[in-house]
C-alpha cells in the first residue's frame, strides 16, 4: 500500500515506543476485530498505553456509487453498508428519497417496515450477543445465538427471498406483502426467542467470570458520550435515554408502547444489559405491530419518472445507533450528493477514551461492546 | 509378564542392567503409543462433545461418523509445509515443541495404569510430578520467544506468570495427598484407596480436590484458563507462528497433558485404577475419561477469565485454600489417620 | 476481582448453572443439516440466479428490450440482439449474466415488462473457472424451462406469481 501523508505520520507516531513499551498491531487480521479494523496499540506488558484505530480497509465508495445510480438501484448497495442490519440502512435511504419525491407510504407498508426493522434489530443483536461471547471466549453462547438467528433468517428468507441482504424496502412501500402464515411464524418465533433469552442469560449474563470481565471496563461518561456524538446502545449505556424511535419518531413508531433501556455506569456491562433489554422491547413492538396490522396496499403510488428535488436528512435508529442519510437532489432520478452517517464510525473514536489503561483482553471486550461493523465504518 | 521376559532374557545370556534398559524402552514405547492413540481419539471426542453441546454434529464426513477425521487432520498436518519465520531463533524454535512433548510424556513415568502397572514407581512420585509439570512453562517460553512474534511473546509471558502461580496451590494440594497416604509413591497412594468408595481421598480432601482441579486446569492451559493461547485476544498465543508438524506436536502434547491431568485427578482423589468387577486398566480409563469429559464440558461452557483476575484467583484464593486444606489434613491424619 | 473465596465460590456456582444448560442442550437433537446429502427446502420467492423463461412452445419470452440490463445496478447483464426481417421481432442472440457481479437483488425481474425473467432457486453456482461463472442465454433458458415442464427429480423453479410491488408498470 502506498504510504500517504496521514498513514506515514501515524506510523511515525506509533512506531517510536519508549524502552519498556511494545508496539503491537491488533488487526487487520486479528480474530476479534470484527473484520478489518486495525488498532495500533502501544502496550506496557499487557496494559494499553495508547491506541489509534486505522480504518478504510473495506472502503467501497458507497456515497459515490449512490450518486451515479437511480434511487431503486441504490437500495441493494444500502444493504451492503451495514450488512448485519440491512433493513435499517435501506430504511434511512428510502425515507430520504420518499421525502425528496413527496411520496406517501401506505399504512400497511409502514407497519411491515416496523416489523422487519425490529426483526432486523433482533437478528443483529443476536449476532452481537454471539460474537461478544466469542470475544470473551464463550464459544457455545455464540453458536446458540446463531442458531436462533438462523431461525429468524428462515422467516426473512420466506418474506424477502434473501437471508441477509434483503433489498426489501422500496420507495413508497415494500417489495412484497407478508406471506400467508407470517404472523403465526413470527409469534411462534418470538415465543421461542423469549425462552432462549432466559437460557442465554443464565449461561452468560449471570456468569461470574463474564461479570468480572465486563463490569467497570471501558467506562465512558454521559458527558463524553454526548460530546463524542455517540448514539444507540452506546449512548444509552452511559445513561442518556435517547432513542430516535422516541426522540424523533419516524414511520409509525409513535403508535407503539415500548421502553428505552438505559444503563447506569457506561461500562461494557451496561451496554451489554441495554442490548439484552432491547430484545424484549423489540419483541414488544413486533407483537403490537402484528396485532394492529392494517390491510390495504403495501406499495404507494410512485411517479414513473422519479425526481429528487431539494435536500433532506433522515435518520433511523439502527441496532448500532443513528444511521442517517443526507440526500441532495437536482431534479434527476440520481441524487446529486448522498452522505451516509455511520454510527460505528463515530463510536470508533470512543475506543481511545474507553480503552487506554486497560488490558489487551479488555480491548477485545470493548470492541465487542460497541458492536462494530467494519462494512459500515468504511462504507 | 515381566518375569516371563526376564526368564527369556536370562536364557539368552544377558544381564540385569541390559534387561532394565530394554524394558524401559518397551514401556516408554507403550506409553507413547497410548498417548498418541488417546490424543487422536481426544481430538475427535473434543469435536464431538463441543458439537453436541452446541447443537451440532461435529465431524461427520471422513469415515463413519467422522471417525477418521483426526487421521485425515494428522495426515494434512504432516504433509504441510514446515514454515520457520525468517526472524526466528531457529534452534530454539525447533527445540520448543520437543521440550513441550517431553515434559508432557515425562509425567507418565509415575502414573499407575493398574495397582502394579507403573512404568517406574518412584518413591518420590509426587515431587517428580510437581517438578515435571513445571517443565512445560520452559517450552512455552522458548516457543514464544523464538517465534519473534509479539503475540507469541505476550502469550508466553502470560503462560509463565500463570504456570508459576498455579504450581504452588497444585503442589500444596499434592502435599496433602502425600500426608493422607503417608507416602510420596503413587503406588502407595492407590493402595491407600483400595478398600472401596469410602476410602477415596476425595471425601476428606474435597477442598483439596477443588484446588487441585482448578489449578490443574490452569496448569494445562484448558479453558477457562486458556490464556496463553487465547484465540480472541492473542491470535493463537505462543503457537501463532507454528505450522504443520511442529504445531501438531504442541497439539498432541496438550492432549497428553489433559489425559495426564485427568489421570492424576482420578489417581489422587478417586482411587485410580481400583474398582470392582472390571480390570484395573478399564477402571483407570473410565475415571480418566470422566475427568476429560468434565474438562471439555467446562471448556465449552465458560468464558475466558482475564489475566489479572487469574493471578488474583491463584494468589488470593487458591493458595490460602490450599494452606487451609493442608492444616485440615494434618488434623485429619492426627485424629483419624 | 477474584480476591475472595466468595468470588471463587460464586464462580463455581454460576459455572455449574451454565454447565447444566450446556448439558441439557447436549441431549437435544442437533440442528445440523448435512448439506449435500440433505437439503433444506428453498422457500417460495427465494432469490437465486435470474433465469430466462420460455412459453409453452419452448420459445424465449424475452423481447430484447434491455430494460433488465438498464435496471441492473452492477451492469452484470450483457444483451445482443438482431431484428428478424420476416417477423419484424427482435431475436435474442446473446444474454450473458455474470454471476460474479450479480448481487441477486431481483431488480431485473421487477423491471421486466413481459415476465420473461424470474429469480430461480438455483444457488449452487460454484465453478472451477471464471468463464464458468458467466451464464449464457442457453444455460439460463435451460434452468428456466424446468419450471414450465416440471420433470421428476428436479426441483421446480418456484418463483412465479410473486407479486412484486416495485415502482414499475
Amino acid at each position: 500500500m502506498a504510504e500517504t501523508a496521514v498513514t506515514g505520520q501515524l506510523k511515525q507516531e506509533a512506531t517510536t515506543p519508549a524502552e519498556h513499551e511494545l508496539f503491537v498491531n491488533m488487526g487487520p487480521q486479528h480474530p476479534s476485530t470484527h473484520g478489518v479494523l486495525r488498532l495500533m496499540l502501544t502496550v506496557d506488558g499487557e496494559r494499553v498505553l495508547s491506541l489509534k484505530p486505522d480504518v478504510g480497509y473495506l472502503h467501497r465508495c458507497f456515497e459515490k456509487i449512490a450518486e451515479r445510480r437511480s434511487v431503486p438501484m441504490v437500495v441493494p448497495y444500502c444493504d451492503r453498508t451495514d450488512y448485519l442490519a440491512a433493513i435499517t440502512s435501506e430504511w434511512a435511504y428510502v425515507m430520504a428519497a420518499e421525502k425528496l419525491m413527496g411520496v406517501e407510504v401506505p399504512e400497511r407498508a409502514e407497519y411491515i417496515r416496523v416489523i422487519v426493522g425490529e426483526m432486523q434489530r433482533i437478528a443483529s443483536h443476536l449476532l452481537w450477543f454471539g460474537t461478544f461471547a466469542l470475544d470473551l471466549g464463550a464459544t457455545t453462547a455464540f453458536l446458540y445465538s446463531f442458531r436462533e438467528r438462523e431461525t429468524l433468517f428462515d422467516i426473512f428468507q420466506k418474506l424477502t427471498g434473501a437471508r441477509m441482504l434483503y433489498n426489501y424496502l422500496r420507495v413508497g412501500g415494500v417489495r412484497n406483502d407478508l406471506y400467508d402464515g407470517f404472523v403465526e411464524d413470527m409469534q411462534r418465533y418470538l415465543k421461542l426467542l423469549e425462552e432462549k433469552l432466559i437460557e442465554y442469560n443464565n449461561l452468560l449474563t449471570g456468569n461470574r467470570i463474564f461479570e468480572t470481565r465486563t463490569k467497570g471496563v471501558g467506562v465512558i461518561s454521559k458527558e463524553d458520550a454526548l460530546a463524542y456524538g455517540a448514539s444507540g446502545p452506546v449512548l444509552r449505556g452511559s445513561g442518556v435515554p435517547h432513542d430516535l424511535r422516541k426522540a424523533d419518531p419516524y414511520s409509525v413508531y409513535d403508535r407503539f408502547e415500548f421502553g428505552i433501556p438505559v444503563g447506569e455506569h457506561g461500562d461494557v456491562y451496561s451496554r451489554f444489559v441495554v442490548r439484552v433489554q432491547e430484545f424484549y422491547e423489540s419483541i414488544k413492538i413486533i407483537r403490537q405491530a402484528l396485532k394492529d396490522l392494517p390491510g390495504g396496499p403495501w406499495q404507494g403510488d410512485v411517479p414513473r419518472r422519479m425526481k429528487l428535488v431539494g435536500d433532506v436528512y433522515t435518520r433511523v435508529e439502527s441496532p448500532r445507533g443513528e444511521v442517517g442519510v443526507y440526500l441532495v437532489g437536482d431534479g434527476s432520478d440520481q441524487p446529486y450528493r448522498c452522505h451516509y452517517r455511520s454510527p460505528c464510525f463515530v463510536h470508533l473514536q470512543l475506543l481511545e477514551p474507553m480503552g487506554v489503561g486497560h488490558l489487551i483482553a479488555d480491548m477485545v471486550a470493548i470492541i465487542g461492546s460497541i458492536d462494530i461493523v467494519m462494512g459500515e465504518v468504511d462504507r | 509378564m515381566t518375569e516371563l521376559l526376564w526368564g527369556a532374557w536370562q536364557g539368552w545370556g544377558f544381564g540385569q542392567s541390559s534387561f532394565n534398559v530394554v524394558m524401559g524402552l518397551i514401556k516408554g514405547l507403550l506409553v507413547c503409543v497410548f498417548l498418541a492413540v488417546n490424543a487422536l481419539f481426544l481430538v475427535y471426542m473434543e469435536r464431538k462433545v463441543s458439537g453436541y453441546i452446541q447443537g451440532r454434529l461435529g465431524p461427520m464426513r471422513v469415515g463413519p461418523k467422522g471417525l477418521l477425521q483426526t487421521a485425515a487432520d494428522a495426515l494434512k498436518l504432516v504433509t504441510k509445509e514446515d514454515i520457520i519465520p525468517s526472524g526466528a531463533d531457529v534452534a530454539v524454535f525447533i527445540l520448543a515443541p520437543l521440550v513441550f512433548f517431553a515434559a508432557a510424556t515425562a509425567i507418565w513415568v509415575v502414573i499407575p495404569f493398574g495397582p502394579q502397572d507403573i512404568v517406574q514407581d518412584l518413591n518420590i512420585g509426587l515431587i517428580y510430578i510437581s517438578a515435571v509439570t513445571g517443565l512445560s512453562v520452559l517450552a512455552i517460553l522458548m516457543a514464544g520467544w523464538s517465534s519473534n512474534n509479539k503475540w507469541s511473546l505476550l502469550g508466553a509471558m502470560r503462560s509463565a506468570a500463570q504456570l508459576v502461580s498455579y504450581e504452588i496451590p497444585l503442589v500444596l494440594s499434592l502435599v496433602a495427598i502425600g500426608m493422607m497416604a503417608g507416602s510420596l509413591r503413587l503406588g502407595d497412594i492407590v493402595a491407600a484407596q483400595q478398600s472401596g468408595v469410602t476410602s477415596w481421598f476425595v471425601f476428606p480432601q474435597i477442598l483439596g480436590f477443588i484446588v487441585f482441579f482448578t489449578a490443574g486446569l490452569a496448569e494445562i492451559n484448558r479453558a477457562p484458563f486458556d490464556l496463553p493461547e487465547a484465540e480472541s485476544e492473542l491470535v493463537a498465543g505462543y503457537n501463532t507462528e507454528y505450522s504443520g508438524f511442529r504445531w501438531a506436536v504442541f497439539f498432541l502434547a496438550e492432549y497428553a497433558n489433559l489425559v495426564a491431568f485427568s489421570a492424576l485427578a482420578a489417581t489422587f482423589f478417586f482411587g485410580g485404577p481400583t474398582g470392582p468387577f472390571l480390570p484395573p486398566f478399564v477402571w483407570f480409563l473410565i475415571k480418566t475419561y470422566f475427568f476429560i469429559f468434565v474438562a471439555m464440558w467446562i471448556r465449552w461452557t465458560l468464558p475466558r477469565i482475564r489475566v489479572d483476575h487469574l493471578m488474583n484467583l491463584g494468589w488470593y484464593v487458591l493458595i490460602p485454600l490450599a494452606l487451609i486444606n493442608l492444616g485440615w489434613t494434618g488434623l485429619y491424619v492426627v485424629l483419624w489417620g | 476481582m477474584f480476591r475472595s473465596v466468595r468470588d471463587f465460590l460464586s464462580m463455581i456456582r454460576t459455572a455449574l448453572v451454565g454447565m447444566v444448560i450446556t448439558f441439557r442442550n447436549m441431549l437435544q437433537p442437533s440442528i445440523t443439516i448435512q448439506y449435500p446429502d440433505e437439503q433444506l427446502d428453498v422457500p417460495l420467492g427465494y432469490r437465486g440466479i435470474p433465469v430466462l423463461l420460455s412459453d409453452e412452445e419452448g420459445n424465449l419470452k424475452c423481447v430484447s428490450c434491455e430494460l433488465c440490463a438498464k435496471a441492473c445496478p452492477v451492469n452484470c447483464i450483457e444483451i445482443q440482439s438482431h431484428r428478424d426481417n420476416k417477423t419484424r421481432k427482435k431475436v435474442l442472440d446473446v444474454y450473458n449474466l455474470d454471476s460474479t457481479w450479480c448481487m441477486y437483488c431481483g431488480l431485473c425481474v421487477e423491471a421486466c415488462p413481459f415476465d420473461a425473467l424470474a429469480m430461480s432457486d438455483q444457488f449452487e453456482l460454484a465453478s472451477y473457472d471464471l468463464p464458468g461463472l458467466v451464464y449464457t442465454r442457453d444455460q439460463l433458458a435451460a434452468i428456466g424451462r424446468r419450471a414450465i415442464t416440471p420433470t421428476s427429480g428436479i426441483r421446480e423453479t418456484q418463483n412465479f406469481g410473486i407479486k412484486t410491488g416495485g415502482a414499475k408498470r
